[in-house]
């Protein structure tokens, strides 16, 4: 019954998919159950989060938008060898985080990354940030903005910022361009819970590609 | 219990009002979710975020000499529209669009009992 369900909720995707990338999306999702991903990640959107009682209980980040987010060649990598992102324990803001998160194997992997790569939101506009070093970008994420102290970048071989959110060093590979500028622009939609502040309406929309596109080149 | 419940209506009630922002009408909850990060749990400028290379120093909140010359208004002020406002470092974020004003007088009692101070007066 449960399959059934699930089968006919991706119903649509059967006309986009190649075959095997379907039947790797498939056994992706039991994988995902089986192993107890979902006892830390939830992949039903949308955002559930309402209080900060609600993004405090969270074991683990939210994938429900994961194939808009990430990259699929990170993912099925990371899936293997998962390396530290968050510099701090999940939701805490005094302990280190302990790394050590559940590992796949290779075949595994490529099934759970199919799989939560057809996890996506349709606010992401496809297309619109090109990755691109620029000084406007620059500016606002060293000196405009207060973005370099909560994330670590790497500037000149050093790796330089703050901790609180997530390690932005690498995030040319791990992120997907145009999802960063969407996470900008319409936070709430991704994560209305957050610690990091709200900058839309505060900075013009031509400033926030200017600084999707510099990060997505980090 | 008690405390719960009353938590809880406070809360529904800020809901209804705080339309679109987040809001939990707890002023240590939210200080420690939103500001700890850069100015410690304990309100000594000393969260995770600042580094060496953290180019200005969060403010003190335990520091009651600096903290009396600022009123209510002051820290308003400069949490609502961020350092630059008020012609101070822009590490020091904007919160207008992620925390309501009333959310922020609560915050502003949380930063009140760090000095144990109060603002100037007239
Ligand atoms: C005990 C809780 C827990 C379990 C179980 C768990 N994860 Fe995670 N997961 C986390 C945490 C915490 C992070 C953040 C790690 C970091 O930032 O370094 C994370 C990060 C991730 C990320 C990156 C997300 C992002 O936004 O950075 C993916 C993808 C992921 N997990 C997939 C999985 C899969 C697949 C499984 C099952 C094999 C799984 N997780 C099991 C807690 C968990
Ligand atoms: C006060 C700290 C703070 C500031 C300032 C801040 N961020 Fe963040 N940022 C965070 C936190 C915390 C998260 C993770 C939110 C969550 O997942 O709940 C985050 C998430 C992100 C992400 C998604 C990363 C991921 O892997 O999920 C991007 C991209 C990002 N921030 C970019 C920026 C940019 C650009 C700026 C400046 C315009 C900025 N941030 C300013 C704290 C901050
Ligand atoms: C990304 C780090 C960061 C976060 C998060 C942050 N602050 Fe600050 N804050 C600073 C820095 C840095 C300064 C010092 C600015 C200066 O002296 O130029 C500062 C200064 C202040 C001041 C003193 C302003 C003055 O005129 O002297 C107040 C009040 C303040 N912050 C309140 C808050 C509150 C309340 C929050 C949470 C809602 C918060 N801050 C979150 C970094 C931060």
């Amino acid at each position: 019954m449960r399959k059934l369900l699930f089968g006919s909720a991706l119903l649509p995707l059967l006309w986009l998919m190649s075959g095997q990338t379907w039947a790797d999306a498939a056994g992706g999702a039991e994988i995902f159950k089986t192993k107890d991903c979902n006892g830390c990640h939830y992949t039903e959107g949308p955002a559930k989060e309402k209080t900060i009682e609600d993004q405090l209980a969270k074991k683990g980040p939210e994938l429900w938008y994961a194939g808009s987010k990430f990259q699929a060649q990170w993912l099925d990598a990371w899936l293997q060898d998962p390396q530290i992102i968050r510099l701090l324990e999940y939701n805490s803001l005094d302990q280190p985080n302990p790394g050590g998160h559940a590992k796949l194997a290779a075949d595994e992997a490529a099934q759970v990354a199919a799989f939560l790569m057809t996890l996506t939101s349709d606010v992401v506009v496809a297309g619109k940030v090109k990755p691109k070093s620029n000084p406007k970008g620059k500016l606002i994420f060293k000196k405009k903005m207060p973005c370099s102290g909560c994330h670590q970048y790497e500037d000149r071989g050093k790796i330089l910022g703050g901790k609180s959110g997530p390690s932005l060093v690498g995030a040319g590979t791990r992120l997907n361009p145009d999802w960063i500028l969407a996470y900008l622009k319409n936070p709430a939609e991704f994560k209305p819970v957050k610690m990091m502040p709200v900058f839309a309406g505060l900075m013009k929309e031509k400033d926030m590609e200017k600084v999707a596109a510099h990060v997505a080149t980090f | 219990m008690l405390k719960r419940i009353v938590l809880l209506i406070l809360f529904s009630t800020v809901n209804l009002l705080g339309a679109g922002v987040v809001s939990a009408a707890d002023g240590d909850q939210l200080y420690n979710f939103y500001c700890a990060q850069c100015h410690g749990q304990g309100g000594k400028g000393d969260g995770p975020n600042v580094t060496q290379d953290f180019a200005t120093d969060p403010r003190n909140f335990t520091n009651a000499d600096e903290m009396q010359k600022l009123s209510d208004a002051d820290i308003k002020n400069v949490v609502l529209d961020g350092g630059p406002a008020v012609s101070k470092s822009a590490l020091m974020p904007p919160w207008s669009k992620t925390i309501s004003e009333a959310d922020v007088v609560e915050i502003t009692k949380t930063l009140r009992k760090f000095c144990n101070c109060e603002g100037p007066t007239g």
